[in-house]
């Protein structure tokens, strides 16, 4: 019986990955994995990270996305980085999801989110230039010159 | 029949045997609440459509200031501000006031352009040329309908007829009751407005946080302009009504305060005939704690009667009769404009509030001199 459910819940997630993948808005009740604060009153600044397997996770902020990212797998979570189809952050002027490689992450800045010190995703280097300007930005850096070490503390 | 409720049929009687000095206390306690309530309901319902009004309006409103006064904004400035990052649409807007002297109102003329239907308007928004759509306000002002004409005089002192298209309805009252929309291009005639200029730019802000940065920002490069935010405006509605319930509630307060006399005086002044009746009462086997059930049963009667009374008439007076008393007090210079009906907007938490502040103390009252009456020996009772 149980390899049955499974069988049928294997052919559920193959078929519903045909489509193609696009973020799912998180619930009331959904919260980070990391820090465990609720999502919904701060989708102004949420993370989504999807995986090939069409599990979603939600973040409340750049930082704890990538905390965890970094932190896979660990004994906690089997799933590796290759299992992530795609990265989806919320852009700081337009508040749209958007995948992490149109963005530019700002560090250092004086815009803090619900977790405090934040990198803030923008698009465009142009924007996320005047945002340095505006909000005393330090670093812009895209997502492949992202290393643990840049990950803001606290 | 349960002893309980035997002793409050006994409390009634015995109310209704001292007809005079209940209906004192009734009418004065009912007035005390309904002035009360009246301002709280008035400030709650005024404070709910002033926010209602901020949901729909835009997040940054840009004014041009001339020698510091709000003046005419050119067009150009909106292409400037929508270059910046994080503003979305960047609409010129506008609008300007109309006094009517026969009438003694003032409307708002605003110009449309666009085709979306605004919600809460029947019939349709003005199209062509000599077409207008109208609040509920300026209509019953004329006494006018949809399909009938509108007179205005325009800014060179002709007397133009405006074939009235809609008419919003009441439950935007506050938004729209002085408002009178007329196609841009019309209203730009009717002033004599300048083609290239507006009245001011309402931008879209798509991130709240940026807000005030932005605001920053578009003082910085276009120094004579004057970016208002929606949390200003909504600060501003709030601390004026804030100040001004503040003002009536000091002047209140007197009334409350007199009232918490008469309360005392008339609740606690046992006379010598309710002394006599504890005392007989306790003499023929009234236990004392039946005396305070009888007496908390005559506080709450009157009190809770009187409360009830005092909220409904509160809820008449501002939702059915347009704040009478009260209104021109709290609302200040807007008398100026058209009369308009309050959506009724209720804080639960304000009536029982004032529910806890004059129905408990009262009960106190009542309750309290006679638990001191029915403690001592009925026979010095009888006898003092």
């Amino acid at each position: 019986m149980r390899i049955l459910i499974y069988l049928l819940l294997c052919l559920l997630l193959f078929s519903s990955s045909c489509f193609a993948k696009q973020p799912q808005q998180p619930d009331k009740k959904e919260r980070c994995p990391v820090c465990g604060m609720f999502i919904s009153p701060y989708r102004d600044w949420m993370g989504t990270i999807l995986f090939k397997d069409d599990s979603q996770l939600f973040f409340d902020g750049a930082k704890d996305l990538f905390r965890y990212y970094f932190s896979l797998p660990n004994k906690n979570d089997s799933r590796t980085r290759d299992d992530i189809a795609e990265i989806y952050l919320t852009d700081y002027y337009s508040v749209r999801l958007l995948p992490v490689n149109q963005l530019f992450l700002v560090l250092g800045s004086d815009v803090s989110g619900p977790m405090g010190h934040e990198m803030i995703p923008v698009t465009g280097e142009e924007a996320a230039k005047t945002f340095a300007k505006d909000h005393n930005g330090q670093k812009i850096i895209s997502f492949e010159q992202l290393t643990p070490q840049l990950i803001p503390k606290d | 029949m349960s002893a309980r409720l035997k002793i409050l049929e006994h409390a009634l009687a015995s109310m209704a045997r001292r007809k005079q000095k209940n209906f004192a206390i009734i009418a004065v306690y009912t007035l005390t609440v309904a002035t009360l309530a009246s301002i709280l309901f008035l400030t709650q319902a005024l404070r709910n459509e002033a926010a209602n009004v901020l949901l729909g309006a835009p997040d940054l409103v840009v004014q041009r200031l001339l020698a510091g006064h709000h003046d005419l904004i050119p067009k150009q400035y909106a292409e400037q501000i929508a270059k910046l990052p994080g503003v979305g649409k960047v609409t010129p807007r506008v609008w300007g006031y109309y006094y009517d002297s026969l009438k003694k109102v003032n409307f708002t003329l605003l110009g449309v352009n666009d085709a979306s239907e605004p919600p809460l308007l029947a019939g349709h928004l003005p199209t062509s040329g000599r077409q207008c759509a109208l609040g509920r306000g300026i209509a019953d002002t004329y006494g006018v309908e949809i399909g009938d004409s509108l007179v205005l005089v325009d800014s060179k002192n002709r007397t133009l007829l405006y074939e009235i298209t809609g008419l919003f309805s009441h439950q935007s009252s506050l938004l729209t009751n002085d408002l009178i929309l007329l196609p841009e291009a019309e209203l730009r005639r009717f002033f004599a407005l300048p083609d290239s200029q507006a009245s001011d730019l309402a931008v879209q802000v798509y991130n709240e946080q940026e807000v005030s940065t932005l605001a920053k920002k578009i003082k910085h490069q276009l120094p004579d302009t004057r970016p208002i935010g929606k949390m200003e405006i909504l600060h501003t509605y709030d601390t004026v009504f804030n100040w001004r319930s503040g003002i009536m509630l000091t002047i209140f307060s007197s009334a409350l305060i007199a009232f918490c006399i008469l309360a005392w005086d008339k609740a606690t002044g046992i006379s010598a005939e309710e002394k006599r009746e504890i005392g007989i009462l306790k003499a023929i086997g009234w236990e004392t704690s039946d005396v305070l059930l009888l007496k908390f049963w005559e506080g709450l009667a009157v009190s809770l009667s009187s409360f009830l009374l005092g909220t409904i008439i509160a809820y008449l007076h501002i939702f059915f009769f347009g704040a009478g008393v009260l209104g021109p007090v709290i609302q200040g210079w807007s008398v100026l404009f058209p009369k308009f009906d309050l959506t009724p907007a209720i804080d639960l938490y304000q009536i029982f509030a004032l529910a806890g502040l004059t129905i408990i103390p009262y009960i106190a009252c009542t309750v309290i001199p006679s638990w001191k009456n029915a403690v001592t020996d009925p026979d010095s009772v009888m006898r003092s």
